[in-house]
């Protein structure tokens, strides 16, 4: 029998990823927990392994594609499966049609067993609401009692979805029989001259096939002319789409060349990368943080010839234990040392509830470069751990994030964030707050430099730092503070002993 | 009636009137379309004319004449007479109020009613066959069609319904005299109910089971009462036999069943009640036409929206995936109708209902506690027995016990168990709780009645949080 694939979460409150590319064909076997498909999410690639043994009938998406969770990902052909209980017992059993165990199978939808449940709790007018508004139920947070979710949560992701491609229902089926998208670019050359406006409604009704053509050709269908309208809403049918995205988008496909000014390109061209994955969402992070907290960076030097001299000595005796010991878990300490001393730079701002959130927990990312970009794994409860934990957990989550083999739960959770840019080298710098925390420290490169003391300028070993605090919740003094409390157990490591 | 075969076009055919088909219909019709429904020989199908309904009444009304003859302990001393021609009569009169009822509703919603047998003529055709000699047929072309054909009940080789000794269920319901014993072929509900009935119409019952317990699809906790109950009642069970033959002896019959071993037990009587399971209509329906093959179930398979592998054709009821149940019909015709009228509709449901209506009743929604753990939660239980409820033994019936399965972590209701009194009907405020996915918090929070069986429910979800008050706790 077929058994239809859908996207799991492959990370923690994922709602789509990007299919990277399928690592397995149609008619394809494959046995479970093979891998058949690389999905890209916000943070992390994984491979999505198959449910069961069998072999695979379609692969829903192309590669490139971004697929929300929840929606059908492949389907299998699976020898013989749940169905054979039944057949077996031609006879009497299947006088027990009405049984308990045969509702559950239809109430539980034969979901896979031995893994967490996946069941959303939502009430019935709910869930209707969530097709209507083709929000994909199974990828809305709860905000209910114990996660169930509300109107008001399935409201709020159709409005954060409102023009990022839409989650349609999952059901649809059967491909349509229609041709493959007929490219808008090639079509764009006969434009027609009646080509239709686009209607842009927020809501209209469809069949699912409806839906599923225009999906197809390429075609928003909130923007088809409609014909009709039904219990005041419109409604479109299939051969409006087709009409519109022969009419309509070719006319679209026309507008760059009429409309937008013509791109100049310098002599030697240029190329051109996708700006998605990865890249993407570091990109929207930073916009966000940057546009939302009004960022001010307070920049010092700690005179560290002490804490250099304790690293060296220590450095072998962790060397002893298989640790690398860098001056990064040091530096970490102090930082905590200084967010219990100053609480209101281990916070959150959480303006929607009008409060400022005091983070009990000392959790701090460390931001790592790696060959895909800027990860920053967390090293949770660092107050409750040696430094000596603290650097094997830092050297390890940095091997994770290089080699990308770094889980999402590893890279959440953080309360304050290091950056440590002077392992590149540089001394001051302006770092981005790893939004919604409200300060991050950056550390510059750790040399010989002047420092004045007494009258007298001597070559001495300074670290520079960079604190940028959201200036909505911390005071310019307040870091300042905070600051110097850190620089002070830099400069004489011996009161992190106190710590 | 039309002669010849003439031709007329339709947005919506539906294909069978019970429970699934005529709600399909009627809610297509809600929404506009043009809908046709043909069915082939009572509006209502099997559940109004010869299943769920006339069991019922049956039920209810040997249970009026057993309970007025039993009820010595509570000072009432009676010898009810039965007539049994009379107690049919009684039931075909319920019947044919619903049925009737079936039919107005049909065309005050614009459904065009065709009577005849359908089957495929193409991917967008039926052909109607009209009962009778020289009737005729006709066709009609369809944009949507929903296959609701239901199920019929299986023949066990040896046992014809065709003969006169051998009934189906429906032939049960409809006789006129009683035999004086009836041999029960299957102990599944169908057969436990019709056990009980004639049981309580003082004859002698012998029910021969082919698997090793009454009501085997349920758990058997919950199977245990009725067939304590059924052996007060004198009905005689005999486990791990299946029937093989009937044949003449004198003024009745002898019917034989082997067990495992081979070995023949014989078993003297006067008529024999084959109910071992129903299955799928599909045969009738010339499914080659559409390029539609029943899967091994001999079901349609289909999706979400109860559309079949064929873009405008979908299925519901017994004839699609899924238990047999005619609640469960219903809703897929109201989805299946809604997708085809352009809605959103989905069978999106969390559970779905089951009720036995044995002595004492049973009824189940949702998960049991296994299932919940197989299904990947960490179930918690919570259980009020009936011996402690003041209505149940106000009632006389205070056998069984309403148990509530939830998610721990959660508390989230996942699904219910009940056996005893009115257990059809408790069920379904467990049904709402689940679907509106309310905690055990949530329900035992809630006033309910007293004094009244519903609380047993309001207590059992109160034990499975570990402070219930008329119980003790864990």
């Amino acid at each position: 029998m077929a058994r239809e694939f859908k996207l799991p979460d492959v990370g923690e409150g994922v709602a789509e990823g990007e299919l990277v590319r399928w690592l397995v064909d149609e008619g394809d076997a494959v046995s479970e927990d093979q891998p058949v498909a690389e999905v890209e999410t916000d943070k992390a690639q994984v491979e999505v392994p198959a449910p069961v043994d069998g072999t695979v009938r379609t692969l829903h998406w192309d590669e490139g594609d971004v697929v929300p969770v929840g929606d059908v990902f492949v389907t299998f052909d699976v020898e013989g499966e749940p169905v054979e209980e039944e057949t077996a017992a031609e006879t009497e059993a299947a006088a027990e049609a009405e049984t308990a165990s045969d509702a559950e199978a239809a109430a539980g939808g034969g979901a896979a067993a031995e893994t967490e449940s996946t069941r959303t709790f939502a009430p019935p007018s709910v869930r209707r609401l969530a097709r209507e508004l083709d929000v994909n139920l199974d990828a809305v947070e709860g905000t209910g009692p114990s996660g169930r979710v509300t109107e008001g949560d399935v409201r709020a992701a159709a409005e954060s979805e409102a023009g990022e491609p839409a989650a349609e229902p999952a059901a649809a089926t059967a491909e349509t029989t229609t041709e493959p998208a007929a490219e808008p670019a090639a079509e764009s050359a006969a434009v027609q001259p009646g080509g239709q406006e686009p209607a842009g409604r927020d809501q209209t009704l469809a069949a699912p096939a409806t839906r599923g053509l225009a999906r197809e050709l390429g075609v928003d269908i909130d923007d088809v002319p409609a014909v009709e309208e039904r219990e005041g809403e419109a409604f479109v049918t299939a051969e409006a789409v087709q009409e519109y995205a022969e009419g309509g988008v070719a006319a679209q496909g026309e507008a760059p060349t009429a409309g937008a000014p013509e791109r100049e390109f310098v002599e030697g061209g240029e190329t051109t990368e996708p700006y998605r994955g990865i890249r993407r969402t570091i990109g929207e992070q930073m916009a966000e943080s940057k546009y939302t907290a009004p960022h001010v960076t307070h920049h010092d030097t700690a005179v560290i010839d002490d804490l250099v001299a304790t690293r060296e000595k220590l450095k072998e005796r962790a060397a002893e234990q298989d640790v690398k010991l860098t001056y990064l878990p040091f530096v970490m300490k102090a930082a905590v040392a200084g967010l219990k001393e100053y609480p209101i730079v281990n916070s959150e701002l959480r303006e929607a509830d009008d409060e400022i959130a005091l983070k009990q927990d000392y959790n701090v990312g460390v931001a790592v470069a790696t060959d895909h970009g800027l990860m920053v794994p967390v090293v949770k409860h660092v107050d409750q751990k040696s430094i000596l934990q603290v650097a094997r957990d830092v050297n390890e989550l940095a091997a994770k994030a290089r080699d990308r083999s770094i889980s999402r739960e590893e890279m959440q959770g953080g309360t304050f964030t290091i950056t440590n840019f002077g392992a590149v080298g540089g001394e001051y710098a302006t770092p981005v707050i790893n939004y919604p925390e409200t300060a991050i420290l950056g550390l510059g490169a750790i040399d010989e430099r002047p420092v004045a003391e007494d009258g007298e300028v001597r070559a001495a070993k300074t670290l520079p730092l960079s604190l940028s605090i959201d200036h909505r919740v911390i005071d310019g003094a307040e870091a300042a503070e905070f600051t110097n409390y850190v620089m002070e157990r830099l400069t004489d490591p011996e009161l992190l002993l106190l710590e | 009636m039309v002669v010849g075969d003439v031709s007329t076009g339709t947005d919506l055919a539906v294909v069978g009137g019970g429970p699934g088909g005529y709600v399909a219909a009627i809610r297509a019709g809600q929404l506009g379309l043009d809908v046709t429904l043909v069915e082939m020989d009572a509006y209502g199908g099997t559940c109004l004319n010869y299943g769920c309904i006339p069991s019922k009444a049956m039920i209810t009304a040997t249970d009026v004449a057993h309970e007025a003859g039993h009820a010595e302990d509570m000072g009432v001393y009676a010898d009810p007479e039965v007539d049994v021609a009379e107690m049919v009569d009684w039931k075909d009169g319920v019947v044919d109020q619903l049925t009737g009822g079936v039919e107005k509703l049909c065309k005050a919603n614009g459904v065009n009613l065709m009577e005849g047998r359908a089957e495929f003529a193409g991917n967008d055709k039926l052909r109607v066959v009209h009962g009778g000699e020289g009737q005729g047929s006709e066709t009609i072309t369809y944009e949507h069609c929903i296959v609701a054909t239901g199920s019929r009940p299986i023949e066990v080789p040896g046992f014809d319904f065709g003969d006169d000794p051998v009934l189906d269920s429906r032939q049960a319901l409809a006789m006129d005299e009683l035999p004086e014993s009836i041999v029960v072929v299957g102990a599944g509900y169908i057969g436990m109910e019709l056990s009980t009935v004639f049981a309580k119409l003082d004859v002698d019952v012998t029910v021969v089971e082919m698997l090793d317990s009454v009501l085997p699809a349920y758990e058997n906790d919950l199977a245990r009462p009725v067939k304590q109950r059924a052996e007060e009642l004198g009905i005689d069970f005999h486990f791990g036999l299946a029937a093989d033959h009937w044949e003449e002896s004198g003024d009745g019959i002898v019917v034989a069943a082997e067990d495992e071993d081979g070995d023949v037990r014989e078993f003297d009587t006067d008529k024999v009640l084959v109910a071992v399971g129903r299955e799928p209509v599909t045969d009738t329906l010339n499914l080659d036409a559409v390029d539609l093959e029943p899967n091994d179930d001999g079901r349609l398979e289909t999706d979400t929206q109860a559309r079949t592998s064929v873009e405008n054709v979908f299925a519901i009821g017994d004839v699609a995936p899924g238990p047999m149940l005619a609640h469960k019909a219903s809703k897929e015709g109201q989805v299946a109708a809604e997708v085809i009228a352009g809605e959103p509709a989905a069978l999106d449901y969390q559970a779905v209902p089951a009720a036995v209506f044995t002595d004492p009743e049973i009824a189940t929604v949702g998960l049991s506690e296994d299932a919940a753990a197989d299904e990947g939660f960490d179930p918690v239980v919570g259980k009020f027995p009936f011996n402690a409820s003041g209505r149940a033994l106000t009632t006389g019936h205070a056998d069984g016990f309403v148990r509530v399965v939830a998610d721990d972590d959660s508390g989230f209701l996942l699904g219910a168990q009940i056996v005893g009194p009115e257990a059809s009907e408790l069920v379904a405020e467990l049904g709402l709780a689940i679907e509106m996915g309310a905690t055990l918090e949530d329900v035992a929070s809630t006033i309910h009645t007293h004094p009244t069986l519903a609380e047993s429910t309001m207590e059992a979800c109160e034990h499975a949080l570990g402070h219930a008050i008329h119980t003790l706790n864990r």
